[in-house]
């Protein structure tokens, strides 16, 4: 199981290293900006996923590596003891000591007054920092120069990203080491259950602020390099929605796998880029999937793999293929459907839209124009579409599930996860 | 023989209602002693006082040369008093040899270590996969916790009050859920691992507590009303009126 895992974890290095070649400039931006959320949400899931302890407030410790790695930059220009390749070290630092002083008060408590103290902190230092000129640069924010440092200039995305990903990967293979130490067995202990820690002789304090402290370590990093990239500070780093961004995304991607977060935060930081653009409605549709994947995949997209990967051991692809193949459609219809309905209505009623109206009264609603298209609102064919495509989606739903009821029986013992799971998207 | 453990004058109020009315117990070096008494005496929650779950209204504890009346559970468990719980109380996702090894790590000194893999350590290995033969778990090496029968969950709670390799061991109801062979096998772990140890245990089987034990305290509304041989709480007045009687009028 474990030595099986080098090859797809190769195979992603690789890609990861080959994609400047294949990519636009755009999207090698896009891509810098899914590795540093890869990594925030990693750090994030020590505290979240592996020590249970729901953080509301970690951009502070990713706002808080961004501001001094900004900082080091303008004192050391580059040069001397930190040079621009090692920026992101001025990051962990104030991310670990940060962390250690949230982390003592933070993990005082435990389960919802955890979460409500880790979010009251990030927000007063949300609050705090416009009145810091000095420090945050009151609203304008701060910025600063990449200076060349070794040879290399950093003046293109290319370079930019060779650096991140080198600080990525270091990060995250120090953080799955990190599970292999002590401290790292006792953090899941921690989860399962801390009082009997406590009877086991262990401090458990302590243990939750270690455990913290490196959390915020590696998000401060994640913050540095985030740095590096655009060469400025702004306080709306700390604002609350990035909290909530690496939360969603956590557990959009699985909270239960190592790398899950990484996923989630990667897919769900290139939909943005790919879909803000796009639509007006992108934080709908990233409420939207959040909901639908704790209903009906709680363990998240890392999670869905995992229970594919044992299904297939237990059927065979072969088997398994007409009722993936009738998800994944019934899946793409439902999506096209609420899409459909969500761009319509955004149009319908929006102010352009509505001025119009007012404009032209009397001639009755103008047809919207969508998908190279022209609907009229008032008529029937115009609603008829997202209606098929849900009904279809439904049926094909249904049919998903006859399909995997139909795999249990033949295969009894039965399998773990629910039909559900196996319909959801 | 000498007491390593002492309650004297041992009170807990729940708000207005007074649950322990001043206990007085003594454990002496190297004795089983068990903690009888009716449902709602008290006898867990005598247990939650001295591991240091609560802290009592009033009174002391005194074990082996210090006061731990109020100190926090992993003190208590640091100067060398372990306990395993009435309701099973694991870490139910991780498997048996983690829960267990989680416990054995403990007494190396390595809950900070940060720069070594726990694989490395040989010392806790063996000891993990000693414990686990001894609580006959070993063919159960991977199974998670969680899903463990009843039975074998509370092997486990054993194992992890005997992990910390203590001077005394609190056992709550150890064999509740058993079968019989189990519980035999049960009573010879605990003489075996109780050997120069000294033990506390709350048990309902009266068979088990006169067969292991070397003296009984009878537990009724928060107070002992005695304490002896077994032979000499079979024969106490009190006791029969206020223990056996009611068991035999229920």
């Amino acid at each position: 199981m474990q030595s099986k895992l080098w090859i797809p974890l190769a195979v992603g290095v690789a890609l990861l290293v080959a994609l400047p070649a294949l990519l636009s400039q755009s999207l090698v931006n896009a891509a810098i900006q899914m590795l540093i959320a890869a990594l925030f949400a990693c750090a994030f899931n020590l505290v979240c996923g592996q020590a249970g302890m729901l953080s509301f407030g970690h951009a502070a410790y990713f706002g808080v590596g961004t501001f001094a790695t900004v900082h080091a930059m303008n004192a050391f220009n580059g040069a001397g003891l930190l040079p621009t390749p090692l920026m992101p070290l001025a990051g962990a630092v104030v991310g670990l000591l940060t962390g250690i002083a949230a982390g003592w008060f933070a993990t005082q408590r435990t389960g919802t007054y955890f979460a409500m103290i880790t979010l009251a902190l990030a927000e007063l230092m949300h609050a705090l920092a416009p009145h810091l000129k000095g420090v945050f640069g009151g609203e304008a924010g701060i910025s600063a120069m990449r200076m060349p440092a070794w040879g290399l200039g950093f003046g293109s995305s290319t370079e930019v990203y060779y650096l991140v990903l080198a600080w990525v990967l270091l990060s995250l293979a120090l953080l799955y080491l990190f599970t292999l130490t002590p401290v790292g067995r006792l953090t899941l202990g921690l989860r399962e259950n801390s009082q009997r820690l406590r009877f086991l002789g262990y401090d458990v304090h302590r243990l939750n602020v270690t455990v913290f402290a490196i959390s915020a370590m590696f998000a401060g990093i994640a913050g540095g390099l985030q740095a590096l990239n655009t060469e400025s500070a702004n306080y709306v780093l700390l604002e609350s929605h990035v909290s909530a961004a690496v939360v969603l995304n956590s557990y959009i991607g699985g909270v239960t796998v190592f790398l899950g977060p990484a996923l989630g935060a990667a897919l769900m930081t290139f939909f943005g880029y790919a879909v803000s653009d796009l639509t007006r409605s992108w934080l709908l549709y990233q409420g939207v999937l959040f909901v639908l994947v704790m209903m009906f995949m709680p363990t998240g997209l890392a999670g869905f793999i995992r229970w594919v990967g044992t299904a297939r051991r237990a059927h065979g692809t072969v088997a398994l293929l007409p009722m993936l193949c009738a998800g994944l459609l019934a899946g793409l219809l439902l999506t096209a459907g609420t899409v459909f309905t969500v761009e319509l209505l955004q149009r319908f009623f929006s102010q352009d839209y509505r001025a119009m109206a007012a404009l032209n009264a009397g001639a009755g609603w103008a047809p919207i124009a969508l998908f190279g298209r022209d609907w009229l609102p008032t008529a029937v064919a115009t609603w008829a579409v997202p209606l098929g495509l849900w009904a279809v989606g439904a049926a094909l739903v249904r049919a998903t599930a006859r399909l995997w009821h139909a795999l249990q029986e033949r295969a009894e013992p039965a399998e773990t996860p629910t039909a559900q799971q196996g319909s959801a998207l | 023989m000498q007491p390593i453990l002492t309650l004297s004058g041992v009170r807990k109020s729940f708000g207005d209602a007074e649950i322990i009315r001043g206990v007085e117990l003594e454990l002496r070096a190297g004795e089983r002693h068990a903690v009888i008494g009716p449902n709602g005496a008290g006898k867990s929650t005598v247990f939650h006082l001295i591991s240091g779950h609560y802290a009592p209204t009033g009174g002391r504890i005194h074990f082996d040369g210090h006061d731990i009346q109020g100190a926090s559970p992993q003190h208590i468990n640091r100067l060398g008093l372990a306990r395993s719980f009435q309701i099973t109380n694991l870490f139910p996702k991780l498997s048996v040899y983690e829960n267990l090894r989680i416990a054995v790590m403990r007494r190396h000194g390595v809950q900070h270590t940060l720069w070594r893999f726990i694989g490395g350590y040989a010392k806790v290995r063996e000891e993990t996969e000693q414990l686990m033969e001894l609580v006959r778990l070993a063919g159960r090496r991977d199974a998670s916790a969680g899903e463990l029968s009843y039975s074998e969950q509370r092997s486990m709670e054993i194992g992890m009050a005997l992990a910390s390799d203590p001077k005394v061991i609190l056992l709550d109801e150890p064999m509740a859920g058993m079968s019989h062979e189990e519980t035999d096998y049960a009573v010879e772990l605990i003489k075996t691992v109780t050997r120069g140890r000294s033990l506390l245990i709350v048990e309902h089987d009266m068979d088990v507590v006169f067969s292991l034990c070397d003296r009984i305290s009878v537990l009724v509304y928060g107070q002992v009303i005695a304490t002896g041989t077994p032979e000499e709480i079979r024969n106490n007045q009190k006791v029969k009126e206020a223990y056996l009687g009611e068991e035999a009028a229920a």
